[in-house]
């Protein structure tokens, strides 16, 4: 037992070690150039023209750069578009259009990263923009080029910038901006107030003439897009609005002196998906539309075709005109403006704009800047490897460069292309041909390809996360008498472990836990066929779970090949009528009161003087305590459901247009930071008090030498059930009675410990992704993240979103640990000696007879650490199986075509399943639950 | 308490095995040669209407329903003993008086064929609602596909249930053993446990991004329930004959 225990804790801790070996080997690492690019960095060459020390003269002196979040190539170019007046620019040649492809993950702070300093950030960003406040993570000490233009000297001084809109390039840009106002994009019901805020200062601002860049960042299209699609009737609507705002300040460009030589850019940070959200790599959400605009650019269009709109290249995707990347922008910029090329950037300078300077000099000189400046990274990279700004020989090389040489590797043929680069330099055709050569083939293998991965690490990590199952597999409970649990359990973790290798499965989970979790409620019910003769065919609980289960699988419509598909929740009923989804709701919440109410009441009795008196042992609850407790009980959940009509009203309010009234409007005005934080308090407190009346029992129990444990187990997890329904959004909330049902259903079936911990599995996963979640970074839900919090904390925002999302799986973790220590089932103390006096038939007298003896047993084997040493034992295997398959899948699989967009997603969920949810939930809230159930 | 608790509560848990015989098909050469034939004409057949099956699931699959009833009902008639105790249930219906002295000619008919129909009858009119109805729990589609998922419902009946109710009959606690898995296996338990299994598993593969036809709903689900009664009749019938499952 005691080695055992041992081996539990080491591969409990060995666990998290995996994950970070793996991810630090993983996640590619990036040279990063810190400081200013200068001029002065571009060396000497001669060769390059006349003024080889001066840049090009540029042919712009100001720019305006508007974001639209989320606006999809289609919404500017496609035949359905709204916005015509682009659409008419195109066509007179004074605006040149392009589809910029956003890498994965398209969300909105990674891709302003890669859109200002020309790098393409990598997954590391994402976690970090769930922690925005990070101070590490603002481009405040990055080389931008917004950082270029306040550092650029202009007519009248240092440049000056100023920004309206979304607040991510606050948090990024730190005290960068001579004015500003943001908008925080936190209920995405709001369409239009988010972009009234910005386009009320744009006026004033265009007959200002102090700022050199102007940056408007609108959100209203994404939040359109995440609320009802890019189908929605008001998103032709709001493009025709974004159009206008085009219109106002092109008109501008044209009309006002001061704004002659400024360069209009139009963008989107990413697409969406056919659901209208974004995260992932589809192509819808990766290719949003990129435009530039001014008089000036009809020099440029004299030739090409100027036609709009236009159809995609190919049927249902969304590239039209040209792809390019969305890290082009920042060297783009960097030569239309007159302003060094930003230290980090991999975008290549658009070739379109080559035609502003005559003198074919300066545009290859502007090009060799650039490819000299990606050299620079490609250097860092590949130490080993010569980059000289000269023409080297074989022998200096260290290999052949000739075409044939086809076995070199990535650096060996970059530093190649660099060659040619310096063969072709001062030639005026060949120049520019070696130049896009090199940039091109650089971007690309920097973006994140084979060549980053500490492979030894990969293979670190996942012979520990071998080595963790390996470990835990010792602990666990021994396999003889095979068991229809045992078996369960060992096909559903080898046939997880294949299925991580098939994206489409990836994508897909949720598919495989419903369809487990649907054949193990099925063999449940085979099971208890086997034990005893019952008269519950199709009544059996096993069924009614399962047809419970058919539901909840239903509620929300899951994972990437039947995105936006119908399913309960979007199929209407909760939105034509909100008093049905108001009453489930309530029901929910009544439910849970209740249960409170009974334990407060208990711990009220604890107290009471009058069966103290008596000397009871266990003091039970009078009526009169019974309404102590409900009377207590009711201001918090009162507050809670409160909290979430007036928390959906803002953030889902057609789930509220039922309901009418001055009370909606009362609520609507309340304080939604304060009203979490009264239920986040009064949680707390009931619990400390709960804790300390059980604890008087317990002390009381011991002393008296009696049998038998509290309730806390009980009270606190339907005291989390009320704090997950808080993190939890309006819709799903009835969810939770469904839960509970089956949670009661499930008491119902005889479980062994091996099955209540496969039970628990099962149902851990299907409810996370029926709750909606799935394996892409677009799924996850930040509605709830600062419940309760007025200022960013990094720990409090990451501990609310793990909560929200994962609430399903700590609702059934919890559960789980109620029903293997059976503090949910009603505890029958048959005593037997009853029994032979009481006038029953003869089998029922063998029914209950048996019966009493297997609670007793059952009431002994979990007691003590045992059992809650098997669960974790199992969930232990499993985790390490989980993460053993992930990783062997991004080892094995680390040159596929969707390791970025499906498997490293992937590995990123299973670092939450396997820290978060296995080692924070399960050992630690659960093990403090079981430990509590044992007062 | 502790005193009281002398028998080892685990004991009323323990399954206990049906000590029902397997069934052994009949002893005569036509049924020695058909039951072995037999699965390989319902799959050519199944396999020969594939393509129509993909292309269009309902008018296909309702098509070659009625061959599968015929091939079925001849394979028990041909192949399997009919149970004991169906002409005791045949005798309490009022409206079959008629049956109940049979003559000479008439035994071989009312010995096989009537039993055969019989269980077409209720694999038809019981066993597919029933078996459509798990299908729905299972995660068939409810607001769309319902001929679809009726007609593989139908399919599945007539590939599993149909032959068990031809030789155990309809008693409820035979049926209780055959659902609880504590029957022995042979060939047409095992057909019945392969079906099941075959269609359950045919789920697998509908998620994949192979985007072919065939992944459409139900032609895995079917396909899976064919070849999964292929395999357990043959296993059932040779291999795993007389063994019992065993798992607490
Ligand atoms: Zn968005």
């Amino acid at each position: 037992m005691a080695s055992r225990s041992v081996l539990l804790v080491l591969a409990n801790l060995l666990i998290p070690v995996a994950i970070v070996v793996f991810a630090t080997g993983f996640f590619p690492y990036k040279p990063f150039m810190p400081g200013l690019a200068t001029y002065e960095d571009s060396g000497n060459d001669e060769v390059l023209g006349k003024g080889w020390k001066e840049p090009p003269e540029a042919p712009f002196d100001k720019l305006v750069f508007m974001v639209v979040d989320a606006l999809r190539s289609d919404f500017v170019f496609g035949e359905e578009s709204g916005m015509s007046f682009m659409q008419s620019l195109i066509r007179d040649g004074t605006a040149l259009p392009f589809t910029a492809h956003a890498t994965s993950p398209t969300i909105t702070m990674p891709r302003v990263k890669a859109i200002t300093t020309g790098s393409i950030p990598s997954f590391v960003d994402v976690i970090l923009n769930f922690a925005e406040s990070d101070t590490s993570s603002t481009l405040g000490t990055q080389d931008t080029w917004l950082a270029q233009i306040k550092a650029k000297d202009f007519d009248n001084g240092k440049g000056k910038l100023v920004m309206y809109g979304d607040d991510t390039w606050l948090k990024l840009f730190p005290n960068f901006f001579e004015r500003a106002d943001g908008t925080s994009s936190f209920f995405v019901s709001d369409f239009t107030e988010v972009d009234n805020n910005v386009t009320r200062h744009v006026p004033e601002e265009l007959l200002n003439r102090d700022w050199d860049a102007m940056i408007l960042h609108y959100l209203g299209l994404d939040h359109i897009g995440h609320k009802a699609g890019p189908k929605s009737p008001n998103m032709v609507p709001k493009q025709k609005e974004m159009d206008d705002m085009v219109r106002t300040i092109y008109t501008a460009i044209e009309n006002e002196d001061h704004l002659a030589n400024t360069l209009f850019v139009v963008c989107g940070d990413h697409g969406m998906n056919d659901g209208g959200n974004h995260g992932g790599s589809s192509p819808g959400e990766t290719s949003p539309a990129l435009v530039f605009m001014s008089p000036k650019l009809a020099k440029l269009t004299k030739q090409s075709r100027r036609e709009s709109p236009v159809r995609p290249k190919h049927d249902g995707e969304f590239e039209y005109y040209r792809m390019v990347e969305q890290s082009d922008i920042a060297p783009t910029l960097a030569g239309l403006l007159g302003f060094p090329i930003p230290k980090n950037n991999l975008g290549v300078f658009l070739e379109e704009f080559l035609g502003f300077w005559d003198n074919w000099s300066d545009g290859a000189r502007l090009l060799y800047w650039n490819a000299k400046q990606m050299k620079k990274i490609v250097e860092a990279k590949y130490s080993g490897l010569r980059f000289d700004e000269e023409v080297l020989g074989a022998k200096d090389m260290g290999f052949e460069c000739s075409p044939s040489a086809t076995r070199l590797t990535d650096g060996q043929s970059l530093a190649c292309l660099w060659q040619g680069v310096q063969q072709s330099k001062g030639d005026s055709n060949d120049g520019t041909r070696h130049s896009y050569k090199f940039m091109r083939e650089a971007q690309e293998t920097m973006s994140g390809t084979a060549s980053n991965y500490d492979v030894a690490r990969l293979f670190i990590g996942t012979a520990l996360a071998f080595l963790v199952c390996g470990l835990s597999f010792f602990t666990l409970p021994k396999l003889r008498p095979i068991s229809s649990a045992g078996i369960y359990f060992t096909i559903t973790l080898s046939l997880y472990a294949v299925l991580m290798f098939a994206s489409s499965y990836v994508e897909e989970e949720h598919n495989f836990w419903y369809w487990a979790t649907s054949g193990w409620f099925f063999l449940l019910y085979i099971d208890s066929m086997r034990k005893d003769w019952s008269n519950k065919w199709i009544l059996h609980p096993a069924f009614a779970t399962l047809a419970l289960h058919r539901v909840i699988r239903r509620w929300n419509q899951t994972g990437q090949k039947y995105a936006g598909a119908d399913d309960i929740v979007n199929s209407g009923i909760f939105h034509s009528n909100s008093i049905i989804l108001w009453s489930l709701i309530g029901a929910t919440y009544m439910d849970v009161t209740l249960r409170i109410a009974r334990h407060i009441a208990r711990s009220v009795a604890t107290f009471d003087t009058e069966q103290k008196k008596r000397g009871d042992i266990e003091i039970e609850s009078t009526n009169q305590n019974r309404m102590m407790g409900t009377i207590a009980v009711l201001p918090l959940s009162g507050t809670a459901f409160i909290f979430k009509l007036a928390f959906t009203a803002k953030d889902a309010p057609e789930l509220t247009y039922g309901l009418t009234g001055d009370m909606l409007d009362a609520i609507e005005s309340l304080d939604l930071v304060g009203l979490v934080r009264m239920v986040f308090g009064g949680l707390a407190l009931s619990a400390s008090w709960i804790a300390f009346a059980e604890w008087q029992r317990s002390k009381k129990r011991i002393r008296r030498g009696a049998q038998g444990n509290g309730e806390f187990a009980v009270a606190l997890f339907d005291m989390i059930t009320l704090f997950l329904l808080t993190q939890t959004k309006a819709h799903n909330i009835p969810m939770y009675l469904l839960f509970r049902i089956q949670v009661s259903l499930l008491t119902l079936i005889d479980l062994s410990p091996t099955a209540t911990t496969l039970t628990t599995l099962l149902l851990s996963q299907t409810s996370f992704f029926a709750l909606g979640n799935s394996n892409s970074i677009s799924s996850i839900d930040l509605s709830n993240s600062y419940n309760g919090i007025s200022d960013y904390n990094v720990s409090a925002v990451g501990l609310l979103v793990f909560l929200s999302n994962w609430a399903g799986p700590v609702y059934w973790s919890l559960a789980g640990i109620l029903l293997l220590g059976s503090h949910g089932a009603t505890q029958r103390y048959v005593d037997t000696k009853e029994l032979h006096v009481a006038d029953w038939v003869a089998q029922e007298h063998n029914y209950l007879n048996n019966m009493a003896r297997k609670e007793e047993k059952n009431r002994e084997d979990r007691k003590g650490r045992r059992a809650w040493g098997e669960h974790v034992a199992l969930l232990t295997f499993w985790t390490g199986i989980m993460l053993c398959g992930v990783m062997a899948a991004c080892t094995a699989l680390r040159q596929h075509l969707f390791i970025w967009t499906v498997f490293s997603p992937k590995f990123l969920f299973a670092m939450a399943w396997g820290v978060a949810c296995h080692f924070g939930v399960t050992v630690g809230l659960g093990g403090l639950v079981w430990w509590v159930g044992g007062w | 308490m502790a005193s009281k608790v002398t028998i080892d509560a685990s004991a009323t848990s323990k399954p206990k095995p049906s000590t029902a015989a397997p069934i052994e098909p009949l002893k005569n050469d036509a049924a020695r040669l058909y039951t072995h034939i037999h699965p390989v004409i319902v799959l050519s057949m199944y396999a020969y209407k594939f393509n129509a099956i993909v292309a269009d699931p309902v008018p296909a699959l309702l098509a070659i329903l009625a061959p599968l009833a015929v091939l079925q009902v001849a394979y028990v008639a041909v192949c399997l003993p009919p149970t004991g105790e169906t002409p005791k249930v045949r005798k309490i219906k009022p409206g079959e008086k008629k049956r109940n002295a049979p003559g000479v000619l008439e035994s071989g008919v009312n010995g096989t064929i009537v039993p055969a129909f019989l269980s077409l009858l209720l694999a038809a009119l019981a066993a597919t609602p029933l078996l459509t109805a798990t299908l729905v729990l299972f995660g068939a589609p409810v607001t769309t596909h319902h001929l679809h998922t009726l007609l593989s419902g139908a399919h599945i009946a007539l590939l599993s249930t149909l032959p068990l109710v031809y030789v155990h009959g309809v008693r409820g606690e035979t049926w209780r053993q055959i659902v609880a898995l504590l029957m022995p296996i042979d060939e047409v338990y095992g057909g019945m446990i392969g079906t099941m299994l075959g269609a359950w598993l045919g789920a697998v593969p509908i998620p994949l991004d192979w985007d072919r036809e065939w992944q459409k709903w139900p032609v895995t689900i079917v396909t899976g329930a064919y070849i999964g009664y292929a395999v357990g009749k043959l296993l059932g019938g040779t291999l795993l004959k007389g063994k019992k499952i065993m798992f607490a």
